[in-house]
């Protein structure tokens, strides 16, 4: 079974179109990441999941139901705004939304001392939230969100404005869920993170889907033909050699641009020898480039 | 139910440990307490005033030496409350003296002139006290001339009549005393004017703590509602339990608050007044009906300020909305004398039996001592009941939507289209 279905879901803001006839089915046990510009629409559609707005058309089912308050314990959200109570300690805030989730006083003495530990905030258990730093604050929401090890997570930029530790503690425990067998989906517009990250990918725009699928597949189908090396020495001819199209240099780093139908191992036999090769990349296509590509070309279209 | 406690909990906690909840819970106790402290002093508290010049013309021509002697003893005794007095005889032309004595008035060179008509002392005429723009500091000094007055008359009459002072003075003496009798053989305490005026207002005090309790306890709800709103963790919150769980959270624990301050209140108010020998009659139904009726307003009122509070951003924007509502708090509060001094007529009837105002004015009226049937009792607490679950539907109907809404506060319209969706 999907762990969400989206089916033909709008809503409209006044005039702007926020999300426009959003068809998308979530696996279960997947890493799904919802990619797109700012206003994109991605927050909204998050919402519309977690029934705190309506959508005007279409429908969402969450595990094959619609979204009832029941269903609500299997469901981790945690919102793009970073709100809690200032003056709860740390750990009261993951003993009360521990409650709310349901979990009994004796599991809550077991898990959140664990969390705790988790995202490294022990020795700040008993400090106000609004003592926190924006890091410890992220942080403590994420656990807060998380507690109860929700079925599905669902995440609206739960990377901003975190550092690279903290950034790849988070990481870890979003792929440390999904290896249980839970369903994480989350949004932001770091193409870097999502790439490390996600199975499957949702490239949006204007409230309309331009990218969907399996995030292999799609780099594999951009695939674009170049390779990137780096070389010592007369570089010259390279761009006279006939599989070559096009070269690109700057410094040391040429991207090699090759024709149709070559094998990029025709190029490093044509080319070893003739110079010193410190590095050799076949290039495929980054998230980031896709993005700014489709994104790019989608803006140029509706203009 | 456990998540409606849970947050109950939050809240109640939450708020007992802001500065505003501490500063409100001490505040009405000490000045209970000190009501009672000083309520047999009150009469000696010195405050002064600018002397008031009085000038008299005494067309008796016998009694201005008298009225000048009784301004200075009261001078001696109460130096920062002075009387000074000025003659204004009249020579030949009453009326041109009293221009002046106008004059003076207009000018402000007087603050009283005082004219004694001649045949006062036949019976006939008056005295007339003539003031302009005259203050309410300068009461207390009219009083007094008007008593000097009234004795210089007095004397006069009886030397002409022929009658002893002290004769007329032992036959006019009554003392009446006023006891409260305690609960066994000849325990008794004389009770002072300052004691009985607090036992009047025994009823307006319950009415006074049911209006608190709502209200100072609302100001918490707003302001709840609207921080939650505002700081976004609205949103976590929905994503565990649902709206109505939410606001039936707070509704609880902001109750069980509002019961807790109430409760202590009553407790410190309770030792002053025994202490002060005041007996104040406090059934059990008057105590039952208190917590009662306060538990029912307290849930009206609280479901209609979460939803106010759900379609708000700011404090400020709620103000247009309270408006009506302390309105309504308020009306039985200014009418409470009204009530008080008739429990049992028509005014106070319907009044207890009207929803909103129904816990203000029922405890007021049992307390006031009216004999209350419990059916009219039981019939207003149905009626308030009804009208609390009308008012919990409609407010857990506004808040699911509103608490969501950012940007422009929604208009009537808007809100009254919400309640007919769904």
């Amino acid at each position: 079974m999907d762990a969400l279905e989206l089916n033909s879901v709008c809503k409209t803001f006044g005039q702007v179109r926020a999300v426009d006839n959003l068809t998308a089915k979530i696996p279960a046990g997947s890493i799904y990441g919802f990619l797109g510009p700012n206003g994109a629409g991605k927050t909204t559609t998050l919402r519309m999941i977690m029934n705190i707005i309506r959508p005007d058309a279409g429908n969402i089912s969450v595990f094959g139901n619609n979204l009832t308050e029941q269903a609500k314990s299997h469901i981790g959200y945690m919102p793009e705004e970073r709100g809690l109570y200032r003056k709860m300690t740390v750990r009261g805030i993951l003993a009360f939304f521990g409650a709310l989730k349901g979990l009994t006083s004796s599991e809550l003495s077991r898990v959140v001392p664990s969390w705790l530990k988790r995202i490294e905030l022990s020795d700040r258990a008993n400090k106000k939230v609004e003592d926190l730093s924006r890091g410890m604050h992220q942080k403590l929401q994420f656990a807060a969100t998380i507690i109860n090890e929700p079925d599905l997570l669902i995440l609206d930029e739960p990377f901003s404005g975190l550092d690279p530790l903290n950034l790849d503690l988070i990481k870890g425990i979003i792929l440390d869920m999904r290896d249980k067998g839970k369903t994480v989906i989350f949004s932001t517009h770091d193409m870097h993170g999502a790439e490390t990250l996600c199975d499957y990918i949702l490239l949006i725009n204007k409230g309309k889907i331009i990218l969907d699928g399996k995030l292999g597949d799609i780099r594999s189908q951009k695939a674009s033909n170049a390779v990137i090396v780096e070389v010592e020495g007369e570089t010259g001819f390279i761009k006279t050699l006939p599989i070559v199209t096009n070269v690109v240099q700057q410094k040391d780093t040429l991207e090699i641009t090759l024709g149709k139908g070559t094998d990029p191992q025709d190029l490093l036999k044509a080319i070893v020898g003739k110079v010193r090769v410190r590095k050799f990349e076949v290039k495929r296509p980054s998230l980031h480039e896709i993005f700014v590509t489709l994104v790019g070309a989608s803006n140029a279209e509706n203009y | 139910m456990r998540k409606i406690i849970e947050i109950a909990r939050r809240e109640y906690i939450d708020t007992v440990k802001t500065k505003t909840f501490l500063i409100s819970l001490l505040f009405t106790p000490i000045l209970i307490v000190g009501i009672g402290f000083f309520t047999s002093r009150i009469s000696q508290v010195e405050g002064g005033r600018p002397p008031v010049r009085v000038a008299v013309t005494d067309l008796t021509t016998q009694l201005a030496s008298q009225i000048e002697a009784a301004m200075g003893k009261h001078n001696q005794s109460n130096p920062k409350r002075q009387i000074i007095f000025e003659s204004l005889p009249a020579r030949d032309d009453t009326n041109a003296v009293e221009e002046q004595g106008r004059k003076q008035l207009r000018s402000g060179k007087a603050d009283a002139y005082i004219v004694i008509d001649q045949n006062i002392i036949d019976g006939a005429g008056r005295t007339h006290v003539y003031t302009y723009k005259s203050k309410p500091t300068m009461l207390d000094a009219t009083w007094a001339v008007e008593e000097f007055i009234r004795n210089a008359v007095v004397a006069q009459r009886c030397k002409v009549q022929n009658v002893s002072q002290k004769l007329l003075d032992d036959i006019r003496n009554v003392s009446i005393e006023r006891v409260e009798i305690g609960e066994t053989g000849n325990e008794q305490h004389v009770q002072s004017r300052g004691q009985t005026t607090v036992k009047m207002m025994v009823p307006f005090f319950f009415m006074f703590m049911i209006y608190m309790g709502i209200l100072g306890i609302g100001q918490q709800m707003l302001s709840s509602v609207i921080e939650e709103k505002n700081s976004r963790i609205i949103e976590m919150l929905l994503s565990a339990v649902s709206p109505f769980e939410l606001m039936a959270g707070k509704i609880l624990g902001l109750g069980a608050i509002g019961l807790t301050i109430i409760g202590l209140w009553t407790a410190v108010s309770y030792g002053p007044i025994l202490w002060q020998g005041i007996s104040v009659d406090i059934t059990g139904k008057l105590l039952f009906c208190f917590v009662v009726y306060y538990i029912l307003g307290f849930l009206f009122f609280s479901a209609l300020l979460a939803a106010i509070g759900s379609v708000c951003n700011t404090l400020k924007e709620t103000q247009e909305f309270m408006r009506p509502v302390v309105l309504i708090l308020i009306f039985p509060m200014i009418a409470w004398f009204k009530l008080v001094q008739s429990p049992d007529g028509v005014f106070a009837r319907v009044l207890s039996l009207v929803p909103p105002i129904s816990p203000l004015v029922m405890p007021l009226r049992i307390s006031a001592g009216s004999n209350v049937s419990n059916f009219e009792i039981l019939a207003s607490i149905v009626l308030l009941v009804m009208a609390i679950f009308l008012m919990m539907w409609l407010a857990g109907k506004i808040f699911r939507t509103g608490i969501l809404m950012y940007g422009k506060r929604p208009s009537l319209r808007e809100i009254y289209r919400w309640l007919r969706a769904s």
